[in-house]
């Protein structure tokens, strides 16, 4: 099936992949974990760089900030330490639900953003979690925030460019913290038709003071619902604000049918994983409902 | 045609063959017969290609050869050991959890992948470990219980050392076999 393939590059550091993917140019492609290479068979593609020998498969955490290399896999998320705790364990979580354990031992979290995916159940955590993403060429190194790097369905900015790591930002200090992965899919580990992170931070008196709302696979690219955080802040949460909160998650999202599920369907269960992360938060961000 | 050379440890053997940039694992193992490595969905869905790489259950379809390069690779062919089944082997068939047998070289390589790591895997671990096998004979019952009962040989193997202290894990048994609803 991959007889168009002409040479599979394997670099060990990445100075030699960057220099090998600037020479191999648009008939190359990365591979880490290869499960969307593979199933997509693009036949265009002649050169293949690996860069599962780079030493990119780490989680680091420290006060400040958290850095995952790109090519970690969903099993290492899943299992690591670091991310067991790190805001709420979200990131672990969903990692957990991305396909069948041998899916997520190969699948990586740098392969699993680059790829574009609207559904990628990591995009979503990680636009919570106001994540930023090094990218690098031979010429160039770039950190770019999550937010800008989805140019649309399975296209980001990434430009004869590498990702290489994930940069989590320390999380806002001051106040009790909640956070939640909410996932609607045919079973527990399938592709999303909608998935949902949500974190609040609450005041002294239990007003939110920093609200994060990200959706996956409910329109061309993982994205925040800005309009519903904006109309958190500053109250206390309750079952009307959640309710107003989901409303306006469902006018901020923008579906499409497919064989999966309806863009009504899509849009309709935004609202209500919305709430249900919300009010997940608001529990553990110790708001009284 | 570019060709490259593979050097993997094979079921314990080294091995090196000549192989294509673009073969898959799966191919590969098959072309050099070991087809106890099943093709199925070829889309990293049913499991019906699992092998072990570094212990770890992969989706020999979704895998690029050249990948396992230097890794120790294992295929349901290299399970037994000196012509004496594996205790999960053992459980399958007694447990009649083999009906076509299209799945079990990759259920018996997960559940070995997981029972490496959890001597003692609750029902739902069990479940979990082979939710990315597919079974269309058995409704799963069958495994999952074949499972847990090697699991039990397998620990009361590790035990016997120890003369004189009965595992408190063996002795916890039957109460894990119940059933549970959907995979």
């Amino acid at each position: 099936m991959f007889d168009h393939i002409e040479q599979f590059y394997q670099p060990t550091t990445l100075r030699e992949a960057l220099l090998l993917l600037r020479k191999v140019g648009k008939h190359g492609r990365i591979v880490a974990g290869a499960t969307d290479i593979v199933t997509q068979a693009d036949r265009s593609t002649r050169f293949l760089i690996d860069i599962t020998r780079l030493g990119l498969n780490y989680v680091r955490g420290n006060n400040r900030e958290c850095l995952i290399g790109a090519t970690t896999t969903m099993a290492t998320l899943e299992h690591s330490w670091v991310l067991r705790t790190f805001a709420g364990g979200i990131l672990a979580k969903a990692a957990a639900t991305c396909g069948s354990i041998q899916n997520r031992n190969m699948a990586t979290v740098g392969g699993n953003l680059a790829n574009g995916s609207p559904a990628a159940d990591t995009a979503a955590v990680l636009l919570a979690l106001d994540a930023q993403v090094v990218v690098a060429s031979s010429r160039r190194k770039r950190k770019i925030a999550l937010a800008e790097f989805y140019a649309g369905p399975h296209r980001t900015v990434l430009n004869g460019e590498l990702l290489e790591e994930v940069v989590i930002p320390a999380l806002p200090g001051g106040g009790r913290m909640g956070w939640s992965f909410q996932k609607l899919g045919r079973t527990e580990t399938d592709i999303s038709l909608v998935n949902v992170a949500a974190g609040l931070q609450a005041d002294a008196r239990g007003r939110i003071k920093w609200a994060r709302l990200a959706l996956g696979a409910v329109g061309p690219t993982p994205l925040r619902a800005r309009k519903a955080e904006t109309l958190l802040l500053g109250n206390t949460p309750h079952e009307d604000l959640l309710t107003a909160a989901g409303q306006a998650v469902m006018k901020e999202v923008n579906p499409i049918s497919d064989s999966r599920a309806s863009a009504e369907y899509r849009r309709e269960m935004s609202g209500v994983l919305a709430r249900r992360a919300l009010r997940e938060c608001a529990a553990q961000a110790g708001c009284k409902m | 045609m570019n060709s490259m050379q593979l050097d993997l440890q094979l079921n314990g053997e080294f091995k090196r063959w000549t192989i294509a940039p673009g073969d898959l694992l799966l191919d590969v193992l098959r072309r050099e017969g070991y087809f106890g490595v099943k093709r199925g969905c070829e889309t990293g869905e049913c499991g019906a290609c699992t092998v072990l790489v570094n212990g770890k259950p992969i989706n020999s379809c979704l895998m690029f050869a050249a990948q396992t390069d230097g890794c120790e690779v294992l295929t349901i062919e290299g399970v037994e050991q000196g012509g004496k089944l594996d205790p999960l082997q053992e459980a399958f068939l007694e447990y009649g959890a083999v009906q076509c047998g299209y799945c079990t070289p990759g259920m018996i390589l997960s559940a070995k992948a997981l029972l490496a790591e959890h001597p003692d895997p609750t029902e739902a671990e069990v479940r979990e470990a082979l939710a990315g096998n597919f079974c269309r004979c058995t409704g799963y019952l069958k495994p999952v219980e074949a499972v847990l009962a090697a699991a039990r040989v397998y620990r009361t193997q590790a035990a016997k050392p120890q003369k004189g202290r009965t595992s408190q894990k063996s002795k916890r048994k039957s109460q894990k076999s119940k059933p549970a609803e959907g995979l």
